[in-house]
């Protein structure tokens, strides 16, 4: 028999935004459920599990548990192998994300919200009298509101009326997994742009330790065949970490596109991945994540009163995102359709030429491989001229 | 030409839902394609990190 649950806020998704606005909003009071596909949350890990310290610590309750290995520099490498040291970023750790992902959903089990692991959803539909009913194979969930964190496939939605598909040009298609390694630099996180290498993206090595990282890379959609990130992945890792012994392989997309517009309508939030709410330069979402998942679950609960949902006030949601957030990732997806079009191989190479002459304190504008270019983006079109 | 999934290979990233046109892929414990929604376009199986797709010809 399918039962059916009434609820105030339904979550769809336990990663960090699912997680977060599920716990935020049963802080807040409110009678929340979190439903997840899988059978544990966090669990596979699709991630290179790279942050920033402080993105990190101002979202989240961070326990030290979290934090595999911190990193004390950063390196891109050239299509033609110019190693540039770059040391004007933020410091930076790489994460244990099965636990830290484990412990948000625990967070927001403890605050009073119910965890429903193994519970897909399939659809989710506007009943009479303006609430959602969240479909899953065992159960069915009715809630006031709706908070959509399905991650990158971002389907729900869809049947809400948003159109959250994605062109190829707005999706890196990536391959990742664990190598071990003398040759790994525990210390230090290194991307390697080039079209040989990741055409339209890059691969990365993050340690998680002496001996150990998170490899892989990721392919823009119009540069990628069936099966293309695999395959250059373990050339890759035979090239650079050649001996290493390879873990399992796993995979995931990452979008690279502006925000979805609205990020509420009626009752139904979308947050995290879901909302497209990544860094298109560096694909780095987690901080976001976290920033969102919060906040919409408290607005969400701060709009449940006494005579129904004041709808108005979801949109609060929307604002905040914009104002904290928004305009860097509009930033990140100019710069990115900036990349894609106008950069190649030589380009690259004469940048890194060019850098490594330069006092790191100086080439700031390298960091157009790592989320912190995004704040200044007209160093690329200086940089452009410069060397143009 | 049906689309077919390897369910081996499939590691139910959800990335080739991502990119569907026609909202005819679906992950539940695996992923399936909803035939009658599916046309075949292949947009799928080219975005598919690591190669669990393909449209099976005749
Ligand atoms: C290969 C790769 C490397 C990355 N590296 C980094 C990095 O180094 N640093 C960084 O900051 N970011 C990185 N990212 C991005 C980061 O992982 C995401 O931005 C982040 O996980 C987004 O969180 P989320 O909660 O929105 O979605 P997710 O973490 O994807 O969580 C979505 C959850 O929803 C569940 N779900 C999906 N559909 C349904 C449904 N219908 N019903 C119920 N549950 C459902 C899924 O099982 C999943 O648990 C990387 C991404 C990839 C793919
Ligand atoms: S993109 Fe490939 S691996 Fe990922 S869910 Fe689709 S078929 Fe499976
Ligand atoms: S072939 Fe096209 S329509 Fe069919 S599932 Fe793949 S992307 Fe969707």
């Amino acid at each position: 028999m399918i039962m059916e649950e009434k609820f105030d806020i339904a979550v769809i998704g336990a990663g960090p935004a699912g997680s977060m606005a599920a716990w935020s909003a049963a802080a807040a009071g409110r009678n929340v459920c979190l439903l997840e596909r899988n059978n544990k949350p966090g669990f596979p890990v699709r991630c290179g599990e790279g942050i920033g310290i402080r993105s990190l610590t101002e979202h989240s309750d961070a326990r030290p548990e979290w934090i595999k290995r911190e990193i004390t520099c950063s390196a891109m490498i050239s299509p033609n192998g110019t190693k540039v040291n770059i040391t004007d970023i933020d410091k930076s750790t790489v994460l244990d994300r099965e636990r830290m992902d484990g412990d948000l959903a625990q967070d927001a089990v403890k605050a009073g919200a119910q965890l429903f692991v193994t519970s897909p959803v399939i659809e989710v539909t506007r009943i009479d009298g303006g609430e959602y009913q969240c479909r899953c194979p065992q159960r069915t969930i009715i809630s006031k509101i709706v908070i959509i964190a399905d991650g990158v496939e971002s389907r729900v939605a869809r049947d809400l009326g948003w159109s959250t598909r994605l062109a190829s040009d707005d999706i890196e298609s990536c391959a990742f997994t664990r190598v071990t390694s003398p040759l790994i630099d525990a210390d230090c996180c290194i991307f390697y742009v080039g079209s040989s290498v990741a055409p339209g993206g890059y691969a990365w090595i993050f340690p998680r330790g002496i001996g150990e990282a998170n490899v892989g890379l990721g392919i823009l959609g119009t540069r990628c065949t069936a099966g293309k990130p695999k395959e250059l992945l373990l050339q890759f890792i035979n090239r650079e970490l050649p001996g290493g012994c390879i873990g399992t392989l796993h995979c995931g997309g990452v979008p690279v596109t502006r925000y979805i517009r609205p990020l509420v309508r009626h009752g139904a939030m979308l947050v995290g991945d879901a909302a497209r709410q990544v860094n298109c330069i560096s694909g780095a979402g987690i901080h976001y994540s976290l920033f969102a998942g919060k906040t919409a679950g408290k607005v969400a609960a701060d709009a449940i009163g006494a005579e129904g949902v004041n709808y108005s006030s979801l949109t609060n949601y929307e604002k905040l995102w914009k104002k904290r957030y928004g305009k860097q990732q509009e930033r990140s997806f100019a710069l990115k359709d900036f990349v894609t079009h106008h950069t190649d191989d030589a380009f690259l190479n004469r940048i890194a030429a060019t850098l490594t002459k330069k006092k790191s304190r100086k080439i700031k504008y390298l960091t157009v491989f790592l989320s912190t270019f995004s704040r200044h983006p007209m160093l690329l079109f200086k940089a452009f001229k410069l060397f143009g | 030409m049906p689309l077919k999934i390897d369910k081996k290979v499939c590691d139910r990233c959800g990335t080739c839902i991502s990119v569907c046109p026609c909202n005819a892929l679906l992950l539940t414990d695996e992923l399936s394609v909803i035939r009658d929604q599916c046309t075949q376009c292949g947009t799928c199986v080219a975005i598919c990190p690591v190669g669990a797709l393909e449209i099976e010809k005749l």
